[in-house]
């Protein structure tokens, strides 16, 4: 549409290349078009990026005590970036296919397990000094080329079975993980990064000034225009925006005929054969490009945590919890899971002590005052007893009570709700349904003030 | 002669779904497979898409002017050859849309199917060739509704239209009135004769309606065994055909249960 273009020479300033009107009118067509179909996207990183900024002013008020239990702290928000992105590869083959990757886990681990080696500078031919950013490639690389070799085993089976065999080839890697000696000290108890005193930087390569560290300690506090960014803040900011070019990328693919493919895949593989699709090489891709974005999102983990243990990386939980981030966040929607991660992550702040963010616990004993809490209720338990019974510790049960709740009746997850509600997909639909909304508010208006002049 | 095979057999343990079966299609033709069920009609037609393997035999195509053996080849080699099929039971992209079951289908016949960063949007020319073919089924106005909500009719157009898609040389239609009212016979009747005018068609059906109408050549399977091959008036007068189709009974047979102990 746009190769129409008209070459302008002119001897004395050199060319210029100017598209003909009607070129022009067509790019600003789509440009519009392409502006709308963002708008969302827009929204959404907008409110991600002022969230340190919202955070940092509304638990700093005056009586804050409420908000500090609420709002999910900002080393947390660090969390659920890499980990939504890991729920979100997981998606990718999972939601999109409906191949279930019950063995992701493995691709996590390998990405971050790998960052951590060379960093203390246990894989041949790499430096420890390595960027780090060439660090998330490879991982990604070494995650998506051990998918092949999984994947060529285990899209043998279909179902249940799938699931069961990734699986397997998850866990043998966990236990041999566990067990390889060549590792650390103490395999068991994972591997921290003791070759490299420096954080991980994110950003361009080899330039100190146009990267940052990330890391709880490890990181550094920025000056931007005035005021100081904390080191959380700042690995927050450059995480996130690793996470939303993976994002953006997983979301091109999707709209490729690729990823139509996938989809058709997902709705009636039999038939997908049946139209001409070899659908055992798509799958294939399909999985190696999910385990890439596993690994970079395992390398973003270890990057910022600077430890990785068997449990948090290899373990067949940390698949279930990508799994339950889909589920809450919408199966088949790429959004989806980073947004189940949020609900998830901030609901179990909300609901354990140990969140020094605060939580419900920490609230209700500021807020209610002793002598409410040594109130007695039935058997002489005291309403502090039955606060500390309840909530201390308990987390995990309310979460999992969450979870059978959004199976039964929201069965489509947030996004997928909400795409269902709308009829179409969230970023093509939304701004059309706000601007509805927004022209019926304004007439509304518009009627109450004339019948209000008509009055007088 | 466009398709052919020779002593295609499949056996599945003791049973012989299809028997010896020696069958040749013309390119401009409209061939009618009937048979009473159980006879290995689909059986065939899964064995000529490459679903099954056979057990013995041989299945041609003509490819460039040129027979090329396609015995042993994957469901998407035969369908990248020019075989489309549609099913018996309806098989469409249940959540896609209408547009989109068609589209993906002509898509897997272009070159562009393996692209992962370019947008869908960007390969305008499948689009059109699915609404034309849209058009032709009579689709046009459900395009970008959900396959899952058209009407059992409807699908079976549909299915018929993802099978159009990549404009085979050969179609198998497996029972495309399945299951379909009998008023609406006639659309069926003129979609099939739109669609043999421009491809060779294999045509599985029970509806004798339809088979007389549409058909330039009956071939009746009893058994997995081709027990008649000819026009359709001489099929329907043929003895063997119809001792098939009522099981052996001769007129009057049942007339002896009837009579006084």
């Amino acid at each position: 549409m746009f190769r129409r273009w008209v070459v302008i020479s002119n001897a004395g300033s050199g060319s210029r290349i100017e598209f003909d009107s009607e070129t022009r009118a067509a790019i600003a067509t789509r440009s519009r078009a392409y502006a709308r179909d963002h708008l969302v996207h827009l929204l959404v990183l907008g409110a991600l990026a002022i969230y340190p900024a919202v955070y940092h002013v509304l638990t700093n008020g005056g009586d804050a005590t409420g908000m500090v239990a609420l709002l999910p702290r900002v080393e947390t928000m660090v969390a659920v970036l890499y980990f939504g992105l890991f729920a979100m590869s997981f998606d990718f083959i999972s939601g999109y296919t409906g191949y279930l990757s019950f063995g992701h886990a493995a691709f996590y681990g390998t990405g971050a397990y790998f960052v951590v080696l060379v960093a203390n500078g246990k894989v041949p031919l790499l430096a420890p000094e390595t960027p780090f950013v060439c660090l998330l490639v490879l991982a990604g690389v070494l995650a998506a080329v051990l998918a092949l070799g999984i994947g060529a085993f285990s899209f043998r089976l279909t179902g249940v079975y799938f699931a069961m065999i990734t699986l397997g080839f998850a866990q043998v890697l966990y236990v041999f993980m566990r067990d390889w000696e060549y590792l650390g000290a103490n395999p068991r108890d994972g591997i921290a990064v003791t070759g490299l005193a420096d954080g991980f930087r994110i950003g361009v390569p080899g330039v100190d000034s146009l990267s940052v560290a990330i890391g709880q300690l490890a990181g550094e506090p920025i000056d931007l225009f005035g005021s100081t960014l904390g080191a959380s803040t700042v690995s927050y900011y450059a995480v996130g925006m690793v996470v939303v070019i993976c994002y953006l990328a997983m979301q091109r693919i999707i709209h490729s005929p690729f990823g139509r493919v996938m989809i058709a895949i997902r709705e009636n593989e039999a038939r997908a054969r049946a139209i001409g699709y070899n659908t055992f090489y798509y799958k294939l891709g399909t999985f190696s490009i999910s385990a890439f974005f596993a690994g970079v999102a395992g390398g973003l983990f270890a990057g910022f945590r600077r430890s990785v243990t068997p449990e948090n990386g290899y373990y067949f939980l940390v698949t279930g919890d990508a799994l339950l981030a889909s589920i809450i966040g919408g199966f088949g929607t790429l959004a989806g899971p980073l947004y189940g991660r949020l609900f998830d992550e901030g609901l179990r702040e909300f609901l354990s002590k140990s969140g020094s963010g605060g939580g419900l616990l920490v609230f209700l004993r500021d807020s209610l005052g002793q002598p409410a809490m040594e109130t007695a209720l039935i058997g002489g338990m005291t309403v502090g007893e039955l606060v500390e019974t309840f909530l201390n510790g308990h987390a995990p049960l309310y979460v999992g009570i969450v979870f059978v709740l959004f199976v039964l009746y929201v069965p489509n997850g947030m996004v997928g709700t909400v795409r269902n509600r709308l009829g179409g997909s969230c970023a093509k639909q939304l701004p059309a349904w706000l601007s509805d909304r927004l022209t019926a508010i304004v007439a509304a208006i518009r009627e109450r003030v004339s019948a209000v002049r008509h009055r007088r | 002669m466009i398709l052919r095979t020779e002593g295609l057999t499949k056996r599945f343990g003791g049973l012989t779904a299809v028997d010896d079966v020696d069958f040749a299609l013309d390119s401009s033709e409209c061939c009618a497979v009937i048979g009473p069920n159980g006879a290995g009609k689909t059986t065939l037609f899964n064995l000529l898409t490459g679903t099954l393997q056979p057990t013995s035999g041989s299945i041609s195509l003509m490819r460039d002017g040129a027979w090329t053996d396609i015995t042993g080849a994957s469901p998407e080699q035969v369908a990248s050859f020019g075989v489309h099929r549609s099913f018996q039971l309806t098989s469409v992209f249940a959540a896609s849309t209408v547009l989109e079951n068609v589209r993906i289908a002509e898509q897997a016949a272009g070159a562009n199917a393996h692209n992962c960063w370019r947008n869908v949007g960007a390969f305008e020319e499948h689009v059109e060739a699915a609404h034309t073919i849209l058009e032709r089924v009579g689709l046009a106005g459900q395009a970008t509704e959900p396959a899952a909500t058209l009407s059992h009719g409807e699908k079976r157009a549909l299915e018929i239209a993802i099978a159009l898609a990549g404009n085979p040389d050969v179609l198998l239609l497996d029972e495309p009135n399945a299951g379909v009212s009998s008023e609406s016979i006639d659309d069926i009747i003129g979609l099939i004769e739109d669609v043999a005018s421009d491809h060779a068609v294999v045509l599985i059906e029970h509806n004798m309606e339809i088979v007389m109408s549409v058909s330039d050549r009956v071939v009746v399977l009893n058994q997995g065994q081709v027990i008649a091959n000819d026009e359709p008036a001489a099929v329907r007068g043929d003895e063997t055909v119809q001792q098939a189709y009522l099981g052996g009974y001769e007129r009057g047979d049942l007339d002896i249960g009837g009579e006084p102990a």
